[in-house]
């Protein structure tokens, strides 16, 4: 019997017969209700927006890795390779872009999970973190084991050991000194004029919770002194040795290496809004009770989202 | 007594651990900063094809703390066992390999979960304490009396031996009373000959696969402990057989199995020294094939269930635990065995050669040490080519291939260029510098002083051996100085070689012709030839705090650094002008005695405190053959600050990690 017989299925399909009309009816409402539930319960972001964890040695930034990444955090030693985790932001953040949606909606849970990325800050394996910034964004990249730019940073300073003078302090700031000039660096180097983004930066003043910890004014005003020191010395300091020879890096205009406006004055924070960097200095602590806590960290985080 | 215990994953994060005495979370840092990160280990290097057995590792000690450690390598892991030093442990290196085996094989699927940090291994301290208090008794009975009382000290559970002696009967009828079943003995090896387990023929359990298996559908659904236990072992080396962990030591193995006295067991239980039984212990291949070669899918199911019974239960954990535990290790080390064999065979045959061979073009290929062992040498080949010292050359292949190994190719990647890479990271990872030095912030802060010290000048001291250019050297630096306005002592002593105290008096001549239209100012201390040049360093700093110089300089006489008397007079100069910055000046056209200079000039100041940093010289004169740089950091683990690059006094630049890696991998 072929298909085109007079009893074949799609006759019986067509006429007017109770299957007929009950697949049809199925089919009819159906297909809606599997549409919507397949657009918006599979449309999750294909990647997750990053978060760099950095910092220097000692600040807590795996510990900040866990806590974020687990709700608790775990003791932790020197770190020697970065680690990915995802994490979900707690119920009571609200994301920037879902300020306005209804709680219910069941897509809000797909864009509250973020990738974070800790970063290991012994002197020597600092390059795990700067190469992240001089790559291209994860939207460009095709393989997801290239390493990415970040959606944003969060740099992590011990605020009970900053000290003006201390040694932990010159450390810090160097290396924020390095972050920053790479970002800048980054936003130079653009072909569009657009540029190729905003970067928010958090501060992350760490360690609230002890008694020698300076609050969050101080740590932004004693790191900003101290990026501008390392700035001049960086500027009066020996070229290196990859300058001469090869004219690579010798057509760099002179002010590739002078972070933040150009001319003398105080380097402040507010001067990288000009490279479309946006640092933010906000204090908390992961390990003990009684201080700030995590929560205006996790408030800075769901505010670039 | 152990102090502590823990697991930390490369990433910095404390998986688990067990501390029964507070220890200063410093300690375990100070281990990972210094030999994993910096790598300054004493003793070389072990760059063993797998993760080396806890005892090959360099033990390491710090703050009155003795730490063993040993890796899990594919799974970035790192066991560390913390005890006082006053204490002497034997049975921690057993501990480490066994906890390794034990941990990797129970947490392997989590570990390997992409995208996350949490491991939930709460159940472990059960198997930690079992195995604790386990190797404790036996070291204990070793300690207090070992001849006569063997039999007592026969650990609880002998599970591999009977696994084994079932297994055999099923394949060869004759049971020998004596056989020695290769994973038990891989678990108590080296402890001693007297404590080992000794196995007891099974005489009276005759055990055939039919019987077995009808055993196995009636007790399926049982309670724990019912499955017998060749059954258990059997689904672990099936269930586990693809994953492979990287933990044994073929060769220890082998060893202790010849050190090993061969024992009898008569039927009344006597043991009869048997010294021609040698033969018949050999049966290294034949559990091997037997346990492989018989597959048991069907029974997995059960084994789960009972397994995650058998660990909620309170009284009988313990002795199940044990059992579990032992069939794990054995499991694992057995697995090993099994896998090496298998790889011979697979890169033997022709097949495996040409799939190799796809697979270097196209990638994917998961590197094995044969297949390093040739691009390493070139490359070894090459970094001397480039005048880096052997050691330091051997050293760095070394790292290379301890990274690698066991690792896949990108795609499109060949076996050279992912060896490249890994070596551009690992040169990168010795050049940079811990901490990086800003001298002129230095200077700044010692100049202004603190309320807790006052200020002074800033010193800084060269030496070196002899014509590798101190003197130009410091008066570049004096130069660069004086170009930031500061007012610089040059201070003579070198007051031995003939035209020394001369020469500065040019340099420092030619840089008050500079600084006049610079602004700065440089001035020389000078006290003639002949005398002790440690206190005329003393007399200069005390004169330029005085007159409020900012930074001074001073220049030593040369000396050839294997003489011994000559290198004695430093310690008393270090003491004297207490320098704030030694450096040491270099050239870049020494070769291979790099690596000796370096050492022995930075042993030469006396105990706590040593160079730090290198001026390597006369970099101009070598074109790419940048080696020495390698050589003399790879030594002292002390960064290279400047590198002079010509005859002028401009010619002093700080060193550029990436160019530096760009010449020598040209």
């Amino acid at each position: 019997m072929a298909w085109h017989d007079v009893d074949s299925w799609p006759t019986v399909l067509l006429g007017p017969t109770l299957t007929g009309i009950l697949v049809t009816l199925l089919v009819a409402f159906l297909i809606p209700i599997l549409l919507h539930q397949f657009l918006y319960r599979a449309r999750t972001p294909k990647t997750l927006p990053t978060f760099l964890i950095l910092g220097p040695s000692g600040s807590g930034k795996t510990s900040l890795f866990t806590q974020l990444e687990r709700g608790t955090p775990s003791p932790t030693h020197i770190s020697q390779v970065p680690a990915t985790a995802t994490a979900t932001l707690p119920p009571s953040i609200t994301t920037e872009s879902n300020r306005y949606r209804s709680t219910e909606d069941p897509t809000l849970l797909a864009q509250r999970r973020i990738t974070l990325i800790d970063t290991p800050g012994h002197g020597k394996l600092r390059h795990h973190a700067l190469s992240r910034l001089s790559a291209p964004p994860a939207s460009k990249t095709k393989s997801a084991t290239v390493p990415s730019f970040p959606h944003a940073l969060v740099f992590v300073v011990d605020a009970a050991r900053l000290a003006p003078g201390s040694d932990s302090l010159a450390e810090a700031a160097a290396y924020l000194h390095d972050v920053l000039l790479a970002l800048q660096r980054r936003h130079a180097r653009a072909r569009t004029s657009r540029g190729p983004g905003t970067v928010p930066v958090l501060v992350a003043a760490n360690k609230m919770d002890l008694f020698t910890a300076a609050p969050a004014k101080v740590v932004a005003r004693a790191l900003e002194d101290e990026v501008g020191r390392v700035r001049e010395s960086r500027a009066k300091g020996l070229l290196d040795s990859g300058g001469g020879g090869e004219g690579g890096r010798a057509e760099e205009d002179e002010d590739a290496g002078w972070l933040g406006e150009g001319g003398e004055g105080r380097f402040e924070f507010r001067q990288m809004e000009e490279v479309d960097v946006l640092v933010e200095v906000v204090g908390g602590n992961v390990l003990g009770g009684g201080g700030p806590d995590v929560q205006a960290w996790w408030e800075w985080i769901g505010r670039q989202l | 007594m152990l102090d502590s215990f823990e697991i930390v994953s490369t990433s910095g994060i404390v998986l688990w651990s067990k501390k029964y005495a507070i220890v200063p979370s410093n300690v375990v840092n100070s281990l990972i900063a210094n030999v994993f990160i910096e790598e300054r280990s004493n003793a070389p290097a072990t760059a063993d094809r797998d993760d080396a057995s806890a005892a090959r590792n360099p033990t390491y000690k710090t703050d009155g703390y003795t730490l063993k450690w040993t890796t899990a390598k594919d799974l970035g892991l790192i066991f560390v066992a913390v005890y006082q030093s006053l204490l002497h442990l034997s049975w921690i290196d057993k501990l480490l390999d066994n906890v390794r085996a034990l941990f990797t094989e129970l947490y392997r699927s989590q570990l390997k979960r992409p995208n996350t940090t949490v491991v939930d291994c709460g159940g472990f301290d059960g198997y930690f304490d079992r195995q604790v208090q386990e190797l404790e008794l036996r070291a204990s009975a070793i300690a207090t009396d070992s001849g006569a009382s063997a039999a007592e000290f026969t650990p609880p559970s002998s599970s591999g031996t009977d696994r084994s002696a079932e297994e055999r009967q099923e394949e060869q009828p004759p049971p020998m009373p004596s056989l020695k079943p290769p994973p038990a003995k891989a678990i108590y090896d080296d402890t001693s000959n007297d404590a080992t387990p000794v196995p007891t023929p099974e005489t009276s359990r005759p055990n055939s696969p039919a019987v077995n298996s009808h055993l196995l559908a009636a007790k399926g659904t049982g309670p724990r402990g019912k499955l017998s236990r060749r059954q258990r072992q059997r689904q672990n080396m099936a269930g586990s057989a693809p994953a492979s962990s990287g933990d044994e030591n073929p060769r220890r193995q082998q060893k202790a199995r010849s050190s090993k006295k061969s024992r009898k067991w008569e039927a009344d239980g006597t043991a009869v020294s048997d010294d021609e039984g040698d033969a018949n212990l050999d049966y290294s291949s034949a559990p091997r094939d037997g346990p492989t070669s018989a597959p048991a899918p069907p029974i997995e199911n059960v084994a789960q269930e009972s397994w995650g019974k058998r660990t909620g239960k309170g009284e009988f954990v313990l002795k199940d635990l044990d059992e579990e535990m032992d069939e794990i290790i054995a499991a694992a080390n057995a697995k090993k065995e099994g896998r090496k064999d298998a790889n011979a065979g697979i890169v033997g045959s022709g097949l495996g050669a040409i799939g190799g061979l796809f697979r270097n073009v196209v990638g994917g290929k998961t590197l094995t040490k044969e297949d390093l062992e040739k691009p390493l040498k070139g490359m070894e080949d090459h970094l001397m080519r480039k005048n880096v010292a052997r050691e330091a050359a051997v050293r760095l292949c070394e790292s290379v291939e301890r990274d690698l190994v066991g690792l896949k190719t990108g795609s499109f990647t060949s076996v050279e260029t992912t060896i490249r890479q890994a070596m551009e990271s690992a040169l990168q990872k010795i050049l940079t510098p811990t901490t990086s030095l800003d001298l002129l912030r230095a200077i700044q802060s010692t100049n202004a002083g603190t309320p807790q010290r006052p200020s002074r000048p800033y010193v800084l001291s060269i030496v070196g051996v002899n014509g590798v250019g101190k003197s130009t050297n410091l008066s570049k630096l004096a130069f660069f100085l004086l170009q930031n306005k500061l007012r610089v002592l040059i201070v003579a002593a070198d007051t031995f070689r003939s035209g020394a105290v001369e020469q500065l008096r040019v340099h420092v001549r030619n840089l008050q012709e500079l600084s006049q239209r610079e602004g700065g100012e440089v001035g020389i201390y000078e006290r003639g030839y002949g005398k002790d040049a440690a206190n005329i360093a003393r007399d200069a700093v005390s004169w330029a705090a005085e007159n409020a110089w900012d930074v001074v300089l001073i220049d030593t006489a040369g000396r050839r650094h294997n003489d011994q008397r000559l290198m004695s007079s430093l310690e008393k100069f270090a003491q004297l002008a207490r320098p704030d910055k030694i450096f040491m000046v270099g050239e870049a056209l020494v070769g291979t005695d790099s690596v000796q200079q370096a050492r022995n000039f930075n042993a030469a100041f006396g105990a706590g405190r040593g160079l730090d940093g290198f001026i390597i010289s006369k970099c101009d004169t070598v074109g790419d053959m940048m080696g020495t740089l390698v050589s003399m950091v790879h030594a002292t683990g002390i960064p290279v600050v400047f590198v002079g690059t010509g005859q002028h006094y401009t010619d002093l630049r700080t060193l550029n990690v990436a160019w530096a890696t760009r010449l020598l991998l040209s």
